[in-house]
């Protein structure tokens, strides 16, 4: 009974997605929409590729699974992956069909998945990945992800031993999940060891996972991303199979050393996260058996990414634009840090990272301000900063109660007015802040900068 | 003036951690007492005016309630003498009788100064909004949780719900109230964005004392509690 629903929702999906096809749209999550329906456990009937590669964690899945397909390609496998659409049960659904005959088998030999974390319970009982990549695991928002202990929890509890598990090795959350997976690879980076943290504004690992006393950190890089031992048993930040030794910035490369040797990479993007995801792909991509020549030649042929801005310039303006992905507290005091860590003077700043559709006939939930630093706002550097949009004045509380001066900052709840607010004569290095779902706003204030620069020339 | 902070390393999820720098913004002259999960509270020895403890995960519910269990006598003296504790997001559930983790399928006794039952899913995280008054004060507020209280706590609520659920889907009461133990499911930064309960709650211990940033707290207060009216404001 079950195999003959599998077969009619196979059948359904594969229409849907013949149909879809068709009609020039997206097929990449409603056909498993679809099948789900139909069949509960459409997933576990399915043949799938010899080898299932996933990937997980808070930040970065999309680049490392994305940069696994497009290196694997590049030497000539043929992979199913769902870059292109969703990463949760439709999703991977939808991907899996399109790839497979009519009998449900698996066409392609080896499948790279992006799992989204929190669907983890609902994916893995069927699909047993041969391997898990876990980038990191750290807060993210309030509503979806709960917190850190949640997530660990959800992944431990849906991984068989089966799996292989390649995990940051300096994130201990990371690195202490499944320890039913007896078969675990660790990554990591020496290179740029911080001198002497500083003490991060959060922190999502505290105590001993094993014994619960007080962690010491030999040095973190980010929030909890560095190097920790318990106060009391043996639990420390496991050593690294795959360990970034140096980091090439000027040249764009990176050096990692396994199995005794050491080898070089092109770095398509310098950024300390990035330089976590490229060595995940290297370790994964060595453990399938690829050289690194074989590698290289991919991650060589990729684009380098120079800047992780946007910028334009209009008369004597400079305006930098960075996407800021809101209700994120982690990802946006990160953007903060960036922007005051640019090595420039009376700099300007417009953040407009409020949710749009959370503040439509709603009203957002503010609590992710309270996570994030807004102390860095206090930084010398920056002179003026503009919170736009519906939550401006929980912007300005927020800072205050952060210690950032009253008088630097500036209300606009109307965000098409802010760049007006701008004296061009007094403000020439600006920055903008702006949530990922307020691309529009972007839009609109480059025409406007384009104008208020015109002035200036 | 003492307040003593509990656990603030681990309790302080979603903004909570940032009541506590309200606090100290509102009361510069107090003594601030930072005490974390493996030393012994100072309750334990003294008698702080005003205790607070935020939202943290299961794991660490758990551990928090052992940590409480011996000194269950001097809490509920500590209740029953006046003392001011705030609890927020799901540190109320540790003064329930009993908490089910469905998914986790383990169950604990709480310190049970309720008579009142904690039901945690972790496939079911519930977000909502709170509008709802504490005696003549408006208070406004967010919920994010993944547990919900059984059990009769309309004599002893902290909020009359304007809008919004109570301590479960069906009860229009939110938190409770002894004395002077307030416990709400609202999370993150509750004392900024309520003003004038932060003033009530203060006024409490015998002090006066202004809500810092009154007039930008106040400013960010009205605007909310004007869209948290408006019936076109989902809930
Ligand atoms: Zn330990």
């Amino acid at each position: 009974m079950k195999k003959l629903r599998f077969f009619i929702a196979l059948f359904m999906a594969k229409l849907a997605t013949f149909l879809l096809k068709m009609l020039g749209r997206n097929a990449t999550y409603m056909p498993g929409e679809v099948a789900l329906k139909i069949s509960k456990d459409f997933l576990g009937h399915l043949k799938l590729p010899e080898t299932v590669i996933c990937v997980t964690g808070t930040n970065g899945k999309t680049t490392v699974s994305n940069l696994l397909t497009s290196i694997l390609t590049k030497n000539g496998y043929d992979v199913t992956n769902n870059s292109f659409g969703s990463n949760v049960q439709a999703g991977i659904a939808a991907v899996l069909l399109q790839d497979s005959d009519i009998f449900g088998r698996a066409k392609k030999k080896i499948a790279v998945l992006e799992v989204d974390e929190r669907s983890s319970l609902l994916i893995h009982p069927y699909i047993k990945p041969d391997y898990l990549i876990v980038n990191n695991i750290m807060r993210d928002s309030v509503k979806r992800n709960a917190h850190t202990d949640f997530i660990s929890y959800i992944i431990t509890s849906a991984l068989t031993e089966k799996t292989k598990l390649i995990l940051n090795g300096d994130d201990l959350i990371t690195s202490s999940l499944a320890p039913q997976c007896k078969n675990r690879m660790y990554f990591g980076l020496d290179a740029e060891k911080p001198e002497v943290s500083d003490k991060p504004f959060l922190r999502d690992i505290v105590y001993c996972p094993d014994c619960g006393a007080p962690l010491e950190s030999e040095y973190l890089r980010y929030n909890h991303i560095g190097r920790m031992y318990c106060t009391a048993c043996e639990k420390k930040s496991p050593d690294r199979d795959y360990l970034v030794t140096a980091i090439d910035r000027e040249n764009s490369f990176f050096t990692v050393d396994f199995k005794g040797e050491s080898h070089t990479f092109t770095l398509i993007n310098d950024n300390i996260v990035n330089v976590y995801n490229s060595c995940a792909v290297v370790a994964m991509l060595t453990i399938l058996g690829l050289s690194p020549e074989q590698i290289e030649k991919g991650f060589s042929q990729s684009k380098i990414v120079k800047s992780r801005f946007d910028t334009m310039s209009a008369g004597k303006l400079k305006i930098t634009f960075q996407m800021s992905k809101g209700q994120n507290p982690i990802a946006c005091t990160r953007c903060f840090n960036y922007v005051a860590s640019i090595p420039k003077e009376n700099k300007l700043l417009i953040v407009s990272t409020d949710d749009i559709s959370d503040n439509t006939n709603e009203s957002e939930n503010v609590c992710w301000l309270y996570d994030c630093d807004y102390s860095i706002f206090s930084d010398e550097s920056i002179a003026k900063i503009i919170f736009t949009g519906p939550r401006c004045r929980d912007h300005l509380l927020r800072a205050l109660i952060a210690g950032v001066n009253k008088e630097k900052i500036v209300l606009c709840e109307d965000t098409d007015k802010a760049v007006s607010l701008i004296d061009p004569e007094k403000y020439t290095d600006i920055y903008v802040l702006y949530d990922l779902y307020r691309q529009e706003d972007a839009a609109k204030m480059r025409v406007q900068f384009k104008k208020l620069g015109e002035g200036t020339k | 003036m003492t307040v003593e902070i509990l656990f603030s390393e681990i309790a302080g999820l979603y903004g909570d951690a940032q009541n506590a720098k309200y606090l100290e913004l509102c009361l510069p002259d107090a003594e601030f007492i930072y005490t974390d999960i493996c030393s012994e509270p100072y309750f334990v020895n003294n008698t702080p005016d005003i205790i607070y403890i935020g939202t943290m995960s299961e794991e660490t519910q758990r551990r928090v309630i052992e940590k409480f269990r011996p000194f269950k006598d001097r809490i509920n003296e500590l209740i029953d003498g006046g003392t001011v504790i705030f609890a927020t997001g799901n540190a109320p559930e540790i003064f329930c009788e009993k908490i089910d983790y469905i998914t986790e399928k383990k169950e604990i006794t709480g310190l049970c100064v309720f008579p009142l039952t904690v039901k945690n899913d972790l496939f079911k995280r519930y977000n909502g909004k709170v509008l709802g008054t504490s005696g003549d004060i408006k208070v406004v507020g967010f919920r994010s949780q993944f547990s919900f209280i059984y059990g009769d706590n309309s004599s002893y609520a902290f909020l009359q719900m304007q809008r919004g659920v109570g301590i479960n889907k069906e009860s229009k009461f939110e938190g409770m109230r002894k004395n002077n133990l307030f416990c709400t499911s609202c999370l993150g930064p509750f004392l900024p964005l309520n003003p004038l309960f932060t003033e009530y709650l203060i006024s409490l211990t015998g002090t006066s004392a202004e809500a810092a940033f009154r007039e930008e707290a106040m400013d960010a207060y009205k605007k909310r509690l004007s869209e948290f009216e408006d019936p076109k404001v989902k809930f």
